[in-house]
């Protein structure tokens, strides 16, 4: 992993000890520490892949009226 | 009865019905007594729903000793994944031990449907704890035991429809419904030598069904054949007001004779790389079956990572659909030791990291409609393993453990897709295939299945269990 990646794993890691630290052992902030790295992974290969601005979320979104 | 029951797909139990030949309270009892029995082997059961079965029982014989047959699935025992929640009293646990309390006061609308088409809910059916979205690794994540097979006592069932899976299998139901947010329905179908079907999703209204991810979670039914999956998935699907992605589309099972019609199925690059060598033996079996009722040709897609755009989405979702039990520290009372903390690592998946998976959703779902709109289905084993020993972890798509490309598009892309049994691995354990179409195309890749089904037999050899 490049080293801003792993910086950026490391800052995020930082946040999951921040907020659940206290709930957890060594053993598993260790496990959580790859699964973060993991997820920076993934991060990045989906921000290689350039798209156009006409790429919309698959997600849409409706107005609501209740009377609809 | 025993003999002429059990095992029997639900069209010959539903014309023994329709002919007064089956008596439906005599079938909820003889299937009431088998869950009971035979459930705890296998972990199957939940909550046996013995009241709610009789009355239903009851009731469907009145009407059809009155001459008000509503159909096929009228007097047919089934089973429910126990995510589906059940008016009554009955629980509905998730599969989650410290929600083995939760009740609910309104019935899902699939089992509200299922009601309507007279059919009789037997059984709460076990499931991996919260279908599985906490990143579960291996058979034991859930209170109720971890799922077994009932073609060996130590092999697993799959999961996470587990319950589902192994009690059709077992002759404890006829048939049940499952959900699939990625692989719950295919991989106990597999594991099992079933037949499951996931719908395209949209197609069967998820109200009532424990949410996973909102935008992936599809519920289905398994039985013993493809048309039998028809028959169920015609009685459950359609529009629905209390869900907004519950799609307004015809929904009629095209159940016409499949002889002599052609297919043209496609076979993904690479498709079988990492299978055993079990489960790529009988694909390439069920590839032989195949060109005697079509063609086969390979196929190949863009270079796009598949895997990852789903699992960015699922994962997000689920951490956001269980916020409140991991915020409050309500998992650490899960079963599987990797269940209790493994969430907290996806409050650092980024809004715009989830926001780009979502819109190369969209370019896959481009994609590959452009494939299946030439063919009937992409064809592939539908797990790349056959099931796992019980004491061992097993290799997950979800987790990142195992290629699962076309869980990945199939899901991610909201695609139906249907699993048969097509062979044995050396162990003697079930091999499966996958038929995958295009979006709101059940009845084709259903079709497809049953003229499978009309040249082999693997779908008609059943467990020992008695």
């Amino acid at each position: 992993m490049p080293e801003r990646a792993e910086a950026e794993a490391e800052a995020l890691f930082a946040l999951v000890r921040a907020r659940y630290g206290e709930r957890l052992t060594e053993a598993q902030l260790a496990e959580l520490r790859g699964i973060v790295a993991s997820t920076v992974e993934r991060a990045r290969a989906l921000r290689a892949i350039r798209l156009k601005n006409s790429d919309e979320p698959a997600q849409p979104f409706a107005p609501f009226r209740a009377d609809a | 009865m025993t003999d002429e029951a059990v095992f029997a797909p639900v069209r010959a139990l539903a014309e023994g019905v329709r002919t007064r030949r089956l008596s439906p309270v005599a079938l909820a009892e003889l299937f009431l007594e088998r869950l009971e029995r035979l459930g705890p082997r296998y972990n199957a059961v939940v909550t046996l729903t013995r009241d709610r079965a009789l009355a239903e029982a009851r009731r469907a014989e009145r009407e059809i000793g009155a001459g008000r047959y509503r159909g096929p699935l009228h007097g047919i025992p089934y089973g429910a994944k126990d995510l589906l929640a059940t008016a009554g009293g009955i629980p509905t646990t998730w599969g989650a031990a410290p929600l083995r309390r939760q009740t609910f006061d309104f019935d899902a609308t699939v089992i509200r449907k299922l009601e309507e088409a007279g059919a009789v809910l037997v059984a709460k059916l076990a499931m991996v704890e919260l279908a599985g979205g906490m990143g579960y690794r291996q058979p034991h994540a859930s209170f109720t035991g971890p799922g077994i097979t009932p073609w060996n006592p130590g092999a697993w069932s799959g999961g996470s429809s587990s319950g589902s899976g192994s009690a059709v299998a077992a002759g404890l139901v006829p048939f049940a419904i499952g959900s699939e947010t990625w692989g719950s329905i295919l991989s106990p179908a597999a594991n099992c030598g079933i037949t499951g079907l996931r719908p395209t999703y949209g197609r069967v209204s998820r109200h009532g069904a424990m949410a996973l991810s909102w935008t992936l979670d599809k519920l289905g039914p398994l039985g013993l054949t493809a048309d039998d999956c028809g028959l169920v998935l015609a009685a459950i699907a359609g529009r629905d007001p209390a869900d907004p992605t519950a799609a307004d589309r015809p929904v009629r099972y095209d159940d016409r004779p499949v002889s002599g019609r052609r297919f043209r199925f496609g076979v993904l690059a690479g498709v079988t790389e990492g299978c055993e060598p079990g489960v790529v033996a009988s694909f390439e079996r069920s590839l032989d079956v195949l060109r005697a009722i079509g063609t086969v040709e390979d196929v190949r897609l863009p270079d796009l990572p598949y895997e990852i755009i789903t699992r960015t989405i699922l994962l997000v979702e689920a951490a956001s659909a269980f916020e409140d039990l991991v915020e409050d520290g309500t998992i650490a009372e899960l079963t599987a030791p990797e269940d209790r903390y493994g969430a907290y690592a996806r409050d650092t998946i980024l809004a715009k990291d989830y926001v780009k998976a979502l819109r190369l959703r969209s370019v896959m779902a481009r994609e590959i409609d452009g494939v299946l709109a030439r063919l009937d289905a992409l064809v592939a084993p539908a797990r790349a393993t056959v099931a796992t020993p019980l004491d061992r972890e097993f290799r997950s798509a979800v987790g990142g453990a195992a290629a699962d490309p076309m869980g990945a598009i199939g899901n991610g892309a909201g695609l139906p897709a249907l699993a048969v049994p097509n062979g044995f691995s050396d162990a003697g354990l079930p091999t499966s295939l996958q038929f995958m179409g295009r979006a709101w195309e059940e009845n084709t890749i259903v079709a497809a299945a049953r003229a499978y089904q009309s040249l082999t037999d693997w779908h008609l050899r059943h467990p020992v269990v008695d």
